[in-house]
């Protein structure tokens, strides 16, 4: 395995070329992906990176590392298996606001919940963008798309609030072109003992004109330059996560406290290692039933 | 063969019948006889009815018959349930103090017993089943010092003072009846020195499990699989490995997928409603070959079903689920020690071929306890083949022109190299995506047509390498074909010697395998009738053979939600054997 000076972010790229629109939030949000992993000592031998289905999905073939590009909305119990198996290894699980609101919403809440050691990188663009432009469930309620002429007509989900309903110890949101802070707040999920969750803005050129670059650079505000937040304190992360009036990029909340599921449980073992035959003192299972 | 007892203890869910049920169970194991035991049990967590039933005999016992000797009942649905088994020699015992006017068929013996007073005397009402074993005891000449050692081991963690009154509560039964009653039933329970174990076919998944090295297992409670699950719970940590409790099955069957992929020898169980779920991942884990085995525990459906009763409907399902084509190996135990033997080559035959494996088994075994003698289960007999598992000297054979590992490479055999997280160079990636020998999308008709046969390729060498037999019973030359899969197999054989009494000679193939299967051409071609035997109303393994074969064959079916019993069986044979062989 490399030593961690030698990994650069590039050796997380695979030599596949991102079929991903010109443009696309993606490319940011792999970049700063592949970033953070290198920046954190990490190599792709060590590294498994989860992938689910949609535009997002397609960022294993992107990246270069152990990964699995999985079923639509299952990323989360994929990763966190690998994680309780092999306790040294870094898992990434990535997916798009359909895989992991929406199809996967209820893994979502559990993997928050048990708080497993990896982290989890949402690229929200607010649209279903590899079936061609339909609601999602962060998209607008007046947001017109084919399969909502009239809009949702339903408020979007804020999966901020989901996060720290179900008892998240980590939740930030970042903005794909804002590579440097991008960059830094996968890095925090990634260090954080416990599980990491990043929402990312990450627009869709092709399908959505409400959600754009524009409307990030101008609405964005940046938690960091907020000195009253304290990401320690829950009733502060309360109030930026329940707040509808603005977008914010940063930490919102991270638990000094975090217990990662491995420590909870003591699942500490490298369990692809197992004898050449049963146990040995496996005849006292048999005697167990005497 | 030798006399055997039938014995049940009956009662509304939530009176104790099960624990009760398992200590004299566990009491006659001790005394060296055998066991097997069945439950008539209801989805509810208390009311209805329920009942624990033993059949113990000092010869091997595997399955169920329509007598019962003695009924030890606390409620008078428990008599009215069982009146067909009843016999002239049988007797009941229960409680005549209690509310219920207890209606007695005549030429059964009554046994009244005031369970809930002498509990009451001995420490405390909660021990009236106690009461009525002591009384069972004395009605069957039963020393009930065996009695004491299951007691001991049933309750001996809750304090020596419990473990007393216990035994003080079973001496005020077989006392009360010794001076009350007169009975001469001629039941004398002969004991002998051997040591037996007694478990049933869930507890031997799941200890096959941790025999072949399972180190995780992600499941979702279901009833009849869940006490795979409660059986690794505690045990499994002693290896180093852990269960987890999903959100649901869709859930489940990721995580275990994800322990796999990272190197781990992982399940997940469930029963038929559970694999409906994991179906939407099975073709993932078939085309990332990814060897992981999946046990469905089968019971009556379709939807909720009959969630309590017997069913061997999935066998369509474990066939054929989900779309597209991919390769999968089913197994289906045939007995309760088979569910271990089973179970460890289930998860050698995933590792060998990277593929999932079904282990299809039934509630009629995941609830049944059999004995069975300790080496039955020798554990150094347990192999283990982890396949072309590859370190990172030999992942240097494997990488492309340009250093990339070829996770999929296309080979011979149809099995490629697998190297695990951590692995040096051995960094690839898997999809569920029609992919090239690295594991990224493709959709180039060459490369498509190559990974499909090398996928399919992998259950032509499992056929050359493999066993495939099929389990034989009875008479080897007789023109009757007896042909079953799955539990029905205990039943089978205690059939024959009901069929020899009435002259008729079968031969049984009982078998394991339905994916890769045995030909049965020639055994079939070789009898002059052929009867599949199985719990279903449509014969799945029935068409499975026609189609083989070409043939038409005879068939018995039950849907009713109880497994078969061997009285019955032999007269459904006997009668099958009599009726003209369908037209072709």
């Amino acid at each position: 395995m490399s030593s961690q000076s030698d990994v650069r972010f590039t050796d997380f790229k695979s030599d596949k070329q991102p079929t991903w629109c010109p443009g696309c939030g993606d490319f940011g949000t792999m970049n700063g992906m592949m970033k953070g992993l290198a920046e954190t000592g990490n190599d792709p031998d060590n590294t498994f990176v989860v992938a689910g289905i949609g535009c997002s999905g397609k960022i294993g073939t992107y990246m270069h590392s152990y990964a699995l590009h999985g079923v639509h909305g299952r990323a989360l119990p994929v990763g966190t298996g690998v994680k309780m198996a092999r306790p040294d290894i870094e898992v990434m699980v990535a997916g798009g606001d359909g895989d992991g609101y929406s199809i996967g919403s209820g893994h979502f809440v559990h993997a928050v919940r048990r708080n497993v050691d990896m982290s989890y990188v949402v690229m929200d663009n607010r649209i279903y963008g590899l079936t061609k432009g339909q609601a999602s469930p962060t998209s607008r309620s007046d947001f017109e798309t084919s399969t909502t002429p009239e809009g949702p007509k339903q408020p979007p989900v804020n999966p901020l609030a989901l996060a720290l309903a179900s008892g998240a110890t980590f939740i930030a949101q970042s903005f794909a072109s804002d590579a440097l802070r991008h960059q830094e707040i996968i890095q925090e999920a990634i260090e954080h003992d416990g599980f990491g969750f990043v929402n990312v803005f990450s627009p869709c050129v092709t399908f959505n004109d409400v959600d754009t670059y524009d409307y990030f650079r101008d609405s964005l505000v940046d938690l960091q330059e907020d000195e009253d937040h304290d990401a320690t304190n829950y009733e502060d992360a309360k109030e930026v996560i329940l707040d509808a009036d603005k977008e914010y990029q940063g930490i919102m909340y991270q638990d000094e406290n975090s217990v990662p599921y491995h420590e909870q449980h003591g699942v500490t073992e490298d369990m692809s290692e197992i004898p050449d035959g049963a146990p040995e003192d496996a005849m006292d299972l048999v005697r167990e039933f005497y | 063969m030798a006399e055997d007892l039938n014995w049940a203890v009956g009662g509304e869910a939530g009176d104790g019948i099960d624990s009760t049920g398992k200590i004299f169970a566990q009491a006659l194991s001790r005394a060296g006889r055998h066991v097997f035991t069945s439950k008539d049990f209801a989805s509810r967590i208390r009311g209805g009815y329920t009942a624990y039933k033993i059949r113990t005999s000092v010869d091997q016992v595997q399955s169920v018959v329509d007598r019962l000797d003695i009924l030890v009942a606390l409620t008078q649905r428990t008599i009215d349930e069982n009146l067909d088994e009843l016999h002239e020699g049988s007797a009941i015992i229960y409680d005549g103090e209690r509310s219920w006017e207890a209606d007695i068929p005549d030429d059964a013996a009554a046994v009244d017993v005031p369970l809930k007073s002498l509990a009451e005397d001995a420490g405390g009402a909660i021990m009236r089943n106690i009461v009525a074993l002591g009384a069972a005891c004395e009605i069957t000449s039963f020393d009930v010092e065996y009695l004491d050692e299951a007691l001991e081991k049933r309750f001996g963690g809750k304090g020596s003072k419990i473990v007393e009154n216990n035994k003080e509560a079973a001496r005020l039964g077989q006392e009360y009846v010794q001076e009350n009653y007169d009975l001469d039933l001629g039941y004398d329970l002969e004991t002998t020195d051997n040591d037996y174990v007694l478990l049933n076919g869930n507890e031997a998944i799941g200890m096959g499990a941790l025999a072949a090295g399972c180190r995780f297992y992600a499941g979702y409670p279901i009833t009849p699989a869940t006490s795979i699950m409660e059986y690794l719970t505690g045990r499994i940590e002693d290896y180093g490995g852990h269960v987890v409790q999903a959100e649901d099955e869709l859930s489940a069957i990721n995580m275990a997928l994800g322990a796999a992929r990272s190197g781990a020898r992982s399940m997940t169980a469930t029963s038929g409603a559970g694999i409906d779920l994991m179906t939407e991942t099975f073709g993932l884990v078939a085309t990332s070959e990814t060897p992981l085995v999946i046990t469905d525990v089968q019971r009556s459906g379709p939807s909720t079903g009959m969630p309590t009763k017997q069913e061997q409907g999935d066998l369509n399902m474990a066939l054929y689920g989900g779309h597209g084509e991919v390769p999968r190996f089913i197994v289906t135990p045939t007995s309760i020690s088979e569910c271990f033997w089973k179970t460890v080559e289930a998860f050698n035959l995933a590792e060998k071929y990277q593929t999932p494996v079904f282990l299809v088994s039934d509630l009629a075994m995941s609830v049944t306890e059999q004995t069975f003698e300790p080496e039955t289960f020798d554990m150094d007999d347990v192999e283990i083949d982890r396949g072309k598992l590859v370190d990172e000297d030999e992942v240097e054979e494997w990488l492309d022109s340009q250093g990339r590992f070829r996770a999929h490479a296309v080979t011979d055999d149809g099995v490629s190299p697998r190297a695990i997280p951590g692995t040096t160079e051995g960094a690839h990636m898997s999809t569920g995506l029609e992919h090239d020998e690295l594991g990224r999308r493709t959709e180039e008709q060459d490369e498509r047509v190559q990974q499909v046969d090398k996928r399919s390729r992998k259950v032509e060498t499992a056929k050359e390498q493999e066993e495939w037999d099929y389990r034989e019973f009875g008479d080897a030359d007789a023109d009757n074909l007896v042909i079953s899969w799955g539990s029905n197999e205990g039943a089978l054989i205690e059939a024959l010697e009901y069929l020899e009494d009435d002259g008729i000679d079968v031969r049984i193939i009982s078998v394991p395998y339905i994916f890769p299967r045995p030909d049965l051409s020639d055994e079939i071609d070789a009898a002059d009738d052929t009867i599949v035997v199985e719990c279903n109303a449509t014969g799945q393994f029935a068409d499975v053979i026609e189609h083989d074969v070409l043939t038409r064959v005879k068939r018995i079916n039950k849907y009713t939600g109880v497994r078969f019993k061997a009285d019955e069986l032999a007269d459904e044979i006997a009668d099958k054997l009599s009726q003209e062989v369908p037209a072709q």
